[in-house]
This record gives structure tokens, C-alpha cells and sequence, in this order.
């Protein structure tokens, strides 16, 4: 990405400068006009423009946009290629999620019980710590347990997978070099979990509003998850509209956390059935309007004996499904040997 | 607001012991601390047994699998077997003589029952529940409370009509929200035992939606589904399933050389879900000194 690509210019005349040789910003700023407008192919007043933008731009300490705070599309484009994402350790599901699950952005996963939400958020919480040099993000989780089904047990099994499957890699990797690198241990991936337990909603609330201040203290946290969102509004609100209120406040609230910080929020919920055109549809809780609430939505079901998730709702990525299933280490590709993954 | 240490805690949850081995193995030591576990079962199966049987484990040291506490029994259902726990109590006491030797009291003397006949009962004797977990006068804390059955609370106060379905749900997530916040501050385990419904395949359904490891449940040849639907199933962390079939044995007589045909009653624990224990079935039988191995 040269400085020139980053001009707010037409792609055309960009294209134009670019190829005659005006790839940073001081090239263009060293000619006149002229000279630019017959280098370049472009008229006299269009180069006065961009000899003008440009030493806007250089005067106002190099940063390349107009309006403070705005970028343009190529800038975004460039951000969101870059952006890191968290492996699922599943990788027919981290293929119809683009790569896994993608920072900066509110991720919700719902499914009936015992499909497998919260053994996603325990891999999750451990995949964020895989280190740089393993593909990973290095960072920290914070796992929001609101049901009570977090177990220890099973995260430090996960845990120990995910240390013995690194300890591979690198072997492999290095295999000509010193194969003792410092690993990170099984207990070192616990203790960077921050597990909150919240036992009631204003519990919750009170959480939310306070990881504004925790992740400024812990900036290596990479991911946030919730298990689940749902179970803790499912109950005492007669007022429809307040819980409402409180859910969109949450949600806008998660949504800050995650481009302010650029991590993954997870938040898990729970299905219910809604009474639609005559029959009764499984559909994820909390109702309509939080259906808004969320970037990306998974939906996780059964089909026959096999568990599957599918991309609902995406800005980005296509429907599609995918299989997965949970072992002893955690969660893994489905053995089966049909097609795993369904684009729709 | 601080996060726990994970580290820093014991690697594993407590857990209670069933006092059945096979079971126990199953389960990866018992019925887990600071959890709410379901068992479902049809009527005769032995969820009463085994709820017994833990509130009398509960009092063992915890170095033998218990919780060194007592039982707080609430059931819904009459009448309450006290005949039988107290026939439990008594090999318990006979094989436990240590525990109670210094004390002068009975296995008994810590389980405390308490009829429960509504949702709203249930609601209303919570402060004292909570007065009584909180007690610590007692010999033995309590660390267990079992709830025989929620089914029996909802049976007939509810409709099938919408607005009833979500109202009944609403209480549902009340007073698993209770219970956990009960579990989580005083590291109690909390067993609800629900019952099962013949499953009648109806025009919305949903009534056979799939949770869990099983594709289907069967007890004694049907096909069932836990009571109280998928908003109840949202409100356990885990989920056991009794069953019962009737094996036919045929034995060899070998004197007269004719071979006879007896039954016997298979009783089967299986994992539906659980956060921390995959799929996996065994095995039990209920004898006069209570849940063992085949």
C-alpha cells in the first residue's frame, strides 16, 4: 500500500499517478502543476487539486484523511484484511466463519442445550492465547459465566490439548532449529481467563458498564464471552419494553468494547419457540429486536447425529453449514467423510 | 468487581459421591458442587432412590466423596418415602459407624425434609432456605438440596396456552436463577429430578426436538421426552436420563437339562448433556441397602 493508494481520490487518477511513478506523497508535493498535469495525462486544474489535497494532507502531520475520524473504503478494506481471528480449532467451521471469529466485531452463537455453546466458549478463551508464532493472537480472555456451566475441569483439558497441539506445531516448524521453546502451560492458560460469575441481571449490567475500565487496565484481553446473554432476562420482567431497553443498551454497549479495543465479543444465547404463521418455529430468545443487535449470528443444531452450525446473519460471509464435533480435547472437525461443508 | 483466579483454585469441582461406583465412574466422581443437575426419569425408575441416597452421601467426609453436610429434601410429590430412609439411613449408619460415634446421632437427624405443593410454596419458604443455608450452628453445613419434583409443581396450575407457556417459563428461569445463585454462594449441589411425558408426535412438532446426546429417550419400550419442555431444559446445566427395560434372561438348568426364562428389570443412567462429561451410559441396580452396581 503505497501513500498514494491512500489518497482520497478518484481511482482513475489515482491509477494514473501511481503508475507514472507518484507513489508518496513528497514525489507529488516536488512538482508543479504543470510538470504533474503533463507527467500524468491529467488536466491542469485536476493537478492544482491534488497538488492542493496533498499539501493539506502533509501540513496536517501525515494523516490521510479529510475529516477527522473518517477513512475511506481502501483504508477499511486494508484494516479488515488485516484484522486477526480466533480459531475454533474447528476448521471446516473457522472456513464458513471466514477464518474464525473475527475481532471487532459482536459474534452471537445460539443453540438448544447441550449442543455445544459453552464448550465453544471455553476453545474460544484458550484459542485467543495461542501464541503470534502459532498463527495465533496471544491475548487474554474474559468469560462472562452467567448459567453456572463453566467448569474448571474442562477448560484445563482443553487447555492441555491446546498446548500438546502447539507443542506439535512447533516441533514441526522448528524442526531444524532448537526444538525447546518457552510453552505456555496448562495453567498459564487458566489463569488468563478472567472468569466472572453473575448471578442476577443487574449483576450483569453492573459487568458490562465495568469492562470499559477492566479492559483499559488488561488491553491484552483479545475476547469477551458470554454464556449466556439470555438466561438472566428470561425472567422477572413484566415490562416487555424496559428489557427491551436494557438488551439494545448492552448490546450498543458490547458493540463500543469491540471496535474501541478491537476484540471478539462472543455472547451465547439460548432458543425458544416462537409462534409463527400457524406453527411453532425454534428461534434464538430474547426476541425480535435483539436480533439486530449482533454483526454476525451462528445458529448451531442437530442434523441426524451430527452437530452443525450455520452462518444466519453476516455482513460478510455466505450462508453456509458446517459440521463439528466436540472430543476430549475440545471442539474438532467432524469425522465424517460427506461433504462437511454446505454453502446454501 | 474482580475476576477469579482459575489458577488458583482446585483444578476440579467438588463433587458428591453417588455411593455406587459404577455410577460415580460415569459421572467422573458424582453429582458436581456449585451445579444444577436433573435427573429425569418415568415414575418407578429410582430418581427418589438415588436422591436418597445422595442425602445421606452428603454426609461423608470429603475425602470419601462427600460434602461433610447435610441434605435439605424439598418434594412435591406424597408422600415422602420415609420408611425407606430410614432403612437407608440404618446400613448407612452400619457402614459409617465413625461418623456418628462422638455425636450420638443418625444419619436421619441431617436430612431435612420439607413438602413443597406450589410454585408458590416454593417461592414463599426461600427466605427460610436461605436463612437455613446461611446457619452455620449446625453440625454439618448444608451442602445438598434436592428437589423431588419440579414436574409435580406445575403440574396442574398451567394452561396450554401461550401466555400461560410464558409465564410458566419465566418461573422456571426464577427459580433455577435462585438455586444456582444458592449453589454459587455456598457451594452447594442441587439436584432437581423432572418426570417424562409419552411423546405424541403432534402437528407443531417440536415436542421430539432433539436435546442432548440422545436421539431418543425409551423407558419401558416408549418413546418419552423429559416434562416441562425446552424453556425448563434451558435452566439445567446438566441432565441425567433413567431408564428402565425389561431384560429377559434365559438360564441353562443343568440338572434336568431344561432352561428357564426369567426378567429382570434393566435400570440404565445416561448423560444427555453436561458441560463436562461426554455421552456415556451404565448400568445400576436398586437393592435394600440402596443404588449399586450390576
Amino acid at each position: 500500500m503505497t501513500e498514494t493508494s491512500r489518497l482520497p481520490l478518484s481511482s482513475s487518477i489515482r491509477g494514473k499517478l501511481i503508475s507514472a511513478g507518484y507513489t508518496s506523497l513528497s514525489s507529488i508535493s516536488s512538482v508543479s502543476s504543470t510538470d504533474l498535469a503533463r507527467d500524468v495525462n491529467i488536466t491542469e486544474a485536476e493537478a492544482f487539486d491534488i497538488l492542493k489535497l496533498v499539501n493539506q494532507i502533509s501540513g496536517s502531520n501525515g494523516s490521510s484523511s479529510l475529516i477527522n475520524g473518517a477513512k475511506n473504503a481502501w483504508d477499511m478494506l486494508h484494516e479488515e484484511e488485516s484484522l486477526p481471528r480466533i480459531t475454533t480449532s474447528c476448521s471446516d467451521l473457522d472456513s464458513i466463519l471466514g477464518g474464525g471469529i473475527s475481532c471487532r466485531d459482536v459474534t452471537e452463537i445460539g443453540g438448544v442445550p447441550g449442543i455445544g455453546k459453552t464448550q465453544i466458549g471455553i476453545q474460544l478463551s484458550v484459542n485467543v492465547q495461542i501464541p503470534r508464532e502459532c498463527g495465533g493472537l496471544g491475548g487474554k480472555a474474559i468469560y462472562i459465566d452467567t448459567e453456572g456451566s463453566f467448569m474448571v475441569e474442562r477448560a484445563l483439558q482443553i487447555a492441555e490439548a491446546c498446548v500438546e497441539d502447539m507443542e506439535e506445531y512447533t516441533g514441526y516448524m522448528h524442526k531444524h532449529f532448537k526444538a525447546n521453546q518457552v510453552q505456555m502451560k496448562p495453567n498459564d492458560i487458566l489463569e488468563n481467563i478472567f472468569y466472572f460469575r453473575v448471578c442476577s441481571y443487574t449483576e450483569q449490567i453492573a459487568l458490562v458498564n465495568h469492562l470499559d475500565k477492566f479492559i483499559s487496565e488488561n488491553k491484552d484481553v483479545k475476547v469477551v464471552i458470554v454464556d449466556s446473554i439470555t438466561f438472566h432476562f428470561r425472567q422477572d420482567f413484566d415490562d416487555l419494553a424496559q428489557r427491551t431497553r436494557v438488551l439494545s443498551e448492552m448490546a450498543l454497549k458490547f458493540m463500543k468494547l469491540a471496535k474501541k479495543f478491537s476484540l471478539a465479543v462472543v455472547l451465547l444465547n439460548q432458543v425458544t419457540t416462537k409462534y409463527t404463521e400457524g406453527s411453532f418455529q425454534l428461534a434464538l430468545a430474547l426476541g425480535d429486536s435483539w436480533s439486530h443487535s449482533c454483526t454476525n449470528r451462528v445458529i448451531l443444531y442437530w442434523n441426524g447425529d451430527e452437530r452443525y452450525a450455520y452462518i444466519d446473519k453476516s455482513p460478510s460471509l455466505p450462508s453456509a453449514s458446517a459440521s463439528y464435533t466436540i472430543t476430549s480435547r475440545g471442539l474438532r472437525n467432524s469425522s465424517s467423510s460427506s461433504k462437511r461443508v454446505k454453502m446454501m | 468487581m474482580k475476576p477469579q483466579n482459575l489458577g488458583r483454585q482446585s483444578p476440579t469441582s467438588r463433587k458428591l459421591t453417588t455411593g455406587c461406583e459404577i455410577i460415580d465412574g460415569c459421572l467422573r466422581g458424582g453429582f458436581p458442587c456449585n451445579s444444577l443437575t436433573e435427573i429425569v426419569a418415568e415414575s418407578g425408575c429410582g430418581k427418589t432412590q438415588l436422591c436418597l441416597q445422595l442425602s445421606l452421601c452428603a454426609q461423608l467426609p470429603i475425602s470419601h466423596g462427600g460434602l461433610d453436610g447435610s441434605a435439605l429434601y424439598l418434594h412435591s410429590e406424597f408422600p415422602f418415602p420415609f420408611r425407606r430412609l430410614h432403612q437407608l439411613s440404618r446400613s448407612f449408619h452400619q457402614s459409617n459407624p465413625s461418623i456418628y460415634a462422638n455425636h450420638n446421632d443418625n444419619p436421619c437427624d441431617h436430612v431435612f425434609v420439607q413438602n413443597v405443593n406450589s410454585v408458590d410454596h416454593l417461592f414463599d419458604i426461600m427466605p427460610r432456605i436461605d436463612a437455613f443455608v446461611g446457619n452455620t450452628k449446625n453440625r454439618f453445613p448444608l451442602k445438598l438440596i434436592v428437589l423431588d419434583s419440579v414436574a409435580a409443581l406445575f403440574r396442574s396450575e398451567f394452561d396450554n396456552t401461550p401466555s400461560d407457556l410464558r409465564k410458566r417459563a419465566s418461573l422456571f428461569f426464577k427459580i433455577s436463577g435462585k438455586l444456582k445463585q444458592l449453589a454459587n454462594n455456598f457451594d452447594l449441589a442441587v439436584v432437581i429430578t423432572n418426570q417424562v411425558t409419552d411423546l405424541v408426535e403432534s402437528s407443531d412438532g417440536l415436542s421430539g426436538l432433539r436435546i442432548g446426546n440422545l436421539r431418543y429417550l425409551y423407558s419401558s419400550g416408549r418413546r418419552v421426552v423429559p416434562a416441562l419442555g425446552l424453556a425448563w431444559a434451558n435452566c439445567v446445566n446438566s441432565r441425567f436420563f433413567i431408564s428402565r427395560s425389561n431384560e429377559t434372561i434365559c438360564k441353562e438348568n443343568d440338572e434336568s437339562g431344561r432352561s428357564s426364562v426369567s426378567i429382570r428389570a434393566q435400570r440404565r443412567l445416561e448423560i444427555v448433556f453436561s458441560p463436562h462429561l461426554p455421552g456415556s451410559s451404565c448400568e445400576f441396580k436398586i437393592t435394600p441397602e440402596g443404588i449399586c452396581e450390576v
